[in-house]
């Protein structure tokens, strides 16, 4: 009976893992570029053109050196996975930091740019506007920890389900936290992306290279948000689907909103996305309707912005506008 | 950036478009530049994967113009499916447009006219079967109110969270869609839906809620008269009463406002309101004139497209009906130019991507003057200076 509950338990937090994953990586992309003053919503643009460009670098990869074994072609995907999130996100740094545009309505385009370039390049490649499924694209490399076949439940944890590892990419969800930890903290670049991102004009006077920092911040929130799509087309599903980052890159935004713009309570808010994805899909098994969990995110990071709101209205008010400065 | 010297008395021919990119740095004929620029660089991308590009684009920019033919009983009006799709779709962006606009004239960011728009659509369709024995005359009245009612609150929530807790209303208003459309399917599916449709979707409107066709063969409805008479109410509420001066002090100086006294707090709850009304109507719109049923998977993200409507007409009400048409336009070549070559249509979302970023971007087309400038007076052709791009002309 216990190894039952156990072996439940272990399923519970492999699925909450794979779900945490990619809004977590995103998130972490968020926290970095919001560090910096810069509301990157184009994170889900970012997911997107990285989960296309994984599965088509790999696919690419077979066809050019079919010699190589299928890791490196699924490696060689990740690559330009990582590129093309990567170019997006200059593409959104140079706009905003160079030609003046909103970082906001820029943001949006890309969102837009992301969802018609990369349906138009699949129909075009593929010739299939819904996914590549057509195609036999690889996954990437998975680690896998032999010898665990007499503990069921820690074989569940460690390997996954059917014992075939966990992805790369969600084994280095916990090390792209702490290397962010290690960021912010430890390096003077840390303190110097906080200081861009609180008053600039300060940072600047104090010879802060504030413009460097919001690119560099840009970039890493393309980065870490290429390896959030990555692992959606390239982890356990392999292949690409339009539209495929549903939503995450707004939740991911929303984590670090919930989560104070701070690191322990940006990962905590993933971690409680991932769970209520969780239980949409267990209610689903179940036949019951999976929406009520799917709205728990959103809600939560609503209630959670009034009671911040709340607890500043209590205190004496700094001198902070009430309206946004946008133009 | 180098100050402005007196104009060249003899400036060269050659130098025609570093003047009229100065110009445009300037804030004259930013749209059809960058309309331009985007068309060429979605030319550009298409020609890379396209055997046939130039047919492409021809089919994307005179796709959906309409063919009058001389037949046996007169002038006839052909191909008038994709033109009529053309005014659907204008009339849907239109109203999404005003939605986006009227808050960013109080200078609130919100994004949630996609959930506003489902929300008001679905209040809508409930109203209209609900009153289904009912004539017209009563029907049609109450699904509008219910729309606007439905979009409008939805929308005052992101005003008010701004306002009462300080909440960011970019953030607030994206939660509020992706809460609006789980409730959408959750109610649509749980209480709403027809076991005989075959599909998850409400039940067919009744005969009496759903708007009549203008042009036979198309879903153009009144609405089409409509939409210009509520853009220019909105002008005219904008520029003509005490809430649209306090909305648009709200929007241009903030403390300015709250100094002379004006009631900041209930402005931006009224922007975002008012925005959320309308993009209730275009909910309206999509359940009763184009789709007569709502499926429970009505796709997302039309709401993000009435920013590229609101930013076309620069935010000014009276423009939006114009911009929303030509955006509409270049949807609806874009199904014509799916159908007749291999470019997919999703070619005119990476255009409107492009129209968006060189619209908005301020210094994009100065700094290129300047790059021109530069350019042209290291190869030894008269210097053409450039101008300081005045900062407030953009928006």
């Amino acid at each position: 009976m216990t190894d039952t509950w156990t072996l439940v338990v272990a399923g519970l937090v492999v699925a909450l893992l794979r779900a945490t994953t990619p809004i977590l990586f995103a998130a972490l992309g968020a926290l970095v570029s919001d560090l910096a003053g810069c509301v990157n919503v184009a994170l889900e643009g970012l997911m997107l053109v990285a989960a296309f460009f994984g599965v088509m670098g790999a696919v690419q990869a077979a066809e050019l050196w079919p010699a190589l074994p299928v890791s490196a072609h699924a490696l060689i995907g990740g690559g330009a996975a990582l590129l093309a999130a990567l170019a997006l996100a200059l593409l959104l740094a140079v706009f905003h930091l160079e030609f003046g545009a909103d970082l906001i309505v820029a943001g949006i385009a890309m969102n837009l740019l992301a969802a018609g370039l990369t349906v138009f390049l699949m129909a075009s490649w593929v010739g299939d506007k819904g996914s590549t499924a057509t195609l036999v694209s690889p996954a990437l490399p998975a680690l896998r920890v032999p010898g665990l076949a007499g503990w069921p439940a820690l074989d569940l944890l460690v390997n996954g389900e059917g014992g075939r590892g966990h992805p790369l990419p969600l084994l280095l969800a916990p090390l792209a936290v702490a290397a962010v930890w290690l960021l912010l903290q430890r390096t003077p670049w840390g303190r110097w992306l906080r200081a861009t991102g609180e008053n600039p004009a300060a940072a600047l006077a104090a010879g802060i290279p504030v413009k460097r920092m919001q690119y560099l911040a840009l970039l890493a929130s393309g980065a870490l948000a290429g390896l959030g799509g990555v692992y959606l087309s390239m982890g356990y599903v392999t292949l690409f689907q339009a539209d495929m980052s549903a939503g995450r890159g707004f939740l991911a935004l929303a984590a670090v909103f919930l989560g104070a713009r701070a690191l322990a309570g940006t990962t905590a808010a993933a971690l409680l996305f991932g769970a209520s994805a969780v239980l949409a899909t267990q209610l689903g098994a179940l036949a019951w309707r999976p929406q009520l969990p799917q709205m728990l995110p959103p809600i939560v990071t609503l209630l959670a912005m009034a009671v911040a709101g709340a607890r500043r209205a209590r205190r004496p008010r700094p001198a902070t506008p009430e309206i946004s400065q946008r133009p | 950036m180098t100050s402005a010297a007196p104009p060249a008395p003899r400036a060269s021919r050659r130098a025609g478009l570093t003047v009229l990119l100065r110009r445009v740095g300037a804030g004259i004929g930013t749209l059809p530049l960058s309309l331009a620029a985007a068309l060429l660089v979605g030319f550009a991308l298409t020609a890379l994967v396209s055997d046939e590009p130039l047919r492409a684009w021809l089919a994307l920019l005179t796709g959906p113009l309409p063919e009058f033919h001389l037949g046996t009983q007169g002038w006839e009006l052909r191909r008038v499916v994709l033109f009529g799709a053309a005014i659907e779709d204008a009339i849907t962006l239109a109203l999404l447009g005003l939605a986006i606009a009227l808050p960013f004239r109080a200078r609130q960011f919100t994004l949630g006219a996609d959930g506003q728009m489902f929300l008001g659509a679905l209040a809508a369709v409930a109203t209209s079967l609900a009153l289904a024995a009912w004539p017209a005359m009563v029907v049609l009245p109450a699904s509008l109110l219910a729309a606007m009612l439905v979009g409008g609150a939805w929308g005052l929530l992101p005003g008010w969270m701004r306002v009462r807790h300080g909440a960011s209303e970019i953030v607030t208003s994206l939660m509020l869609n992706l809460v609006a459309v789980q409730l959408f399917r959750l109610i649509l599916s749980e209480w709403m839906s027809d076991p005989g449709a075959g599909f998850i979707a409400t039940p067919l409107l009744p005969p009496a809620a759903s708007l009549g066709a203008l042009i036979p063969g198309t879903h153009v409805s009144a609405m089409l008269i409509a939409v210009p008479l509520l853009a220019w109410a909105a002008q005219a509420m904008l520029d003509r009463t005490s809430a649209g001066y306090a909305l648009r002090a709200v929007g241009q100086a903030p403390d300015f406002a709250r100094r002379m006294g004006l009631p900041v707090a209930r402005t931006v709850m009224l922007s975002t309101a008012l925005g959320g009304l309308f993009a209730g109507l275009a909910g309206l719109h999509v359940s009763h004139a184009l789709l007569g049923r709502l499926p429970v998977d009505l796709p997302a993200g039309l709401g993000y497209e009435g920013l590229v409507v609101a930013l076309l007409a620069r935010n000014q009400p009276r423009a939006i009906p114009m911009a929303a048409l030509l955006y509409a336009y270049l949807r609806a070549g874009g199904q014509a130019m799916e159908r007749g070559t291999d470019v997919p249509r999703e070619m005119v979302l990476v255009i409107q991507a492009l129209i968006i970023l060189f619209v908005v971007s301020e210094r994009l087309w100065p700094r290129l003057a300047e790059a021109l400038a530069r350019w042209r007076s290291r190869r030894g052709a008269p210097a053409v200076e450039t101008v300081e791009p005045s900062p407030g002309v953009a928006t």
